[in-house]
């Protein structure tokens, strides 16, 4: 007996599971356990990989604000200053850069640094007078404030 | 951030100091917010949380700390030892007559952030009931932080010709009984 039909049920389902797989698994090669190794596990634990890091990319924009601001307030308190007076009286002042610029200022150039914290306090003390004061500048200071 | 220019390179960056705080007449928790920025490096522009750029903090005279209002009779520190029916409570007075470092300890504790980096952090604070200081430690220290309260003097450290300098604010008719 020769069996003729057994060739027939012989399938090459196709030539690259290989390669498919490794795709995947290469986004796990640095997993703990056999989530690295078994291709099972690993659909799993890259998938999850991947939904935290679409999720992440809102969430770094956050984080990085609130260490540029952690790290503007440490800066200018070292100027016995305060953050929200800062910003707001920058603001006034409309110096328009933004929390990262300042923040690499407040690590890398101290006296610029300084230097807008003083302008800040003076702006703000000329907000003092304009609201304690009797509308009049002193003599010999030129300021926004009172022209706006 | 990619263009830091080697001529301005600080050595001394990320160096870790030694703060002094005196903690007489001081209500422990102010003393206790400063010691917890500094602690967690909140106090420098380069923080970040992974980056360890925690100081040492000293707090000396633990023992003459000053709670405003009735906090020594009211403040109740509570605690549980596992064993039925161990729930303690103890009011400041109490505490700080049993160990007189724990309500600072107490009150850094609470203000650090809940990570497992508070207890490293607690190892570098150093507390002390009284003035005396081991000799290491004095050797380390390189700032003393201004006290946050300002201590209001007693009516015998005023000099007479600062009673007399002072105004009258009423004067008393002639029957009037002074206690």
């Amino acid at each position: 007996m020769v069996f003729l039909t057994l060739s027939c049920w012989i399938r090459n389902r196709g030539p690259d599971r290989f390669w498919k797989v490794q795709e995947l698994l290469k986004h796990a090669r640095h997993f703990r356990g056999r989530k690295n190794r078994c291709y099972k596990l690993a659909v799993l634990a890259v998938r999850r990989a991947f939904v935290y890091a679409t999720k992440s990319r809102k969430l770094k924009k956050r984080n990085m604000r609130t260490l540029w601001i952690t790290r503007i307030a440490a800066a200018t308190r070292e100027h016995n200053m305060k953050y929200p007076i800062l910003m707001h009286n920058l603001n006034k002042c409309s110096v328009q850069l933004n929390r990262r610029v300042i923040s690499d200022i407040a690590i890398t150039e101290p006296r610029t640094f300084l230097s807008l914290a003083k302008l800040a306090r003076a702006r703000q003390q000329e907000g003092f007078r304009a609201a304690l004061g009797d509308g009049k500048e002193p003599s010999g200071v030129l300021s926004r404030v009172m022209l706006q | 951030m990619s263009s830091f220019s080697r001529s301005a390179q600080q050595w001394a960056t990320f160096a870790r100091s030694w703060f002094l705080i005196d903690a007489r007449m001081q209500p422990p928790g102010k003393i206790a917010t400063m010691c917890s920025v500094r602690l967690q490096g909140k106090h420098k522009p380069i923080y970040h949380a992974l980056s360890d750029c925690g100081d040492h903090v000293v707090v000396i005279n633990t023992k003459h700390i000053a709670f405003s209002g009735n906090k020594w009779e009211q403040k109740v520190y509570s605690s549980h030892t596992g064993f039925p029916g161990g729930f303690k409570q103890v009011t400041a007075a109490q505490l700080h007559l049993k160990d007189p470092k724990a309500i600072v300890r107490l009150a850094v504790y609470g203000m650090l952030p809940r990570n497992l980096h508070r207890r490293t952090m607690m190892q570098r604070l150093h507390i002390f009931p009284e003035d005396e200081l081991p000799d290491d430690i004095r050797a380390n220290l390189t700032e003393e932080l201004p006290q946050p309260r300002e201590i209001p003097r007693k009516l015998s450290e005023y000099t007479q010709e600062e009673i007399d300098a002072f105004p009258r604010l009423w004067i008393p008719p002639e029957d009037y009984k002074m206690k």
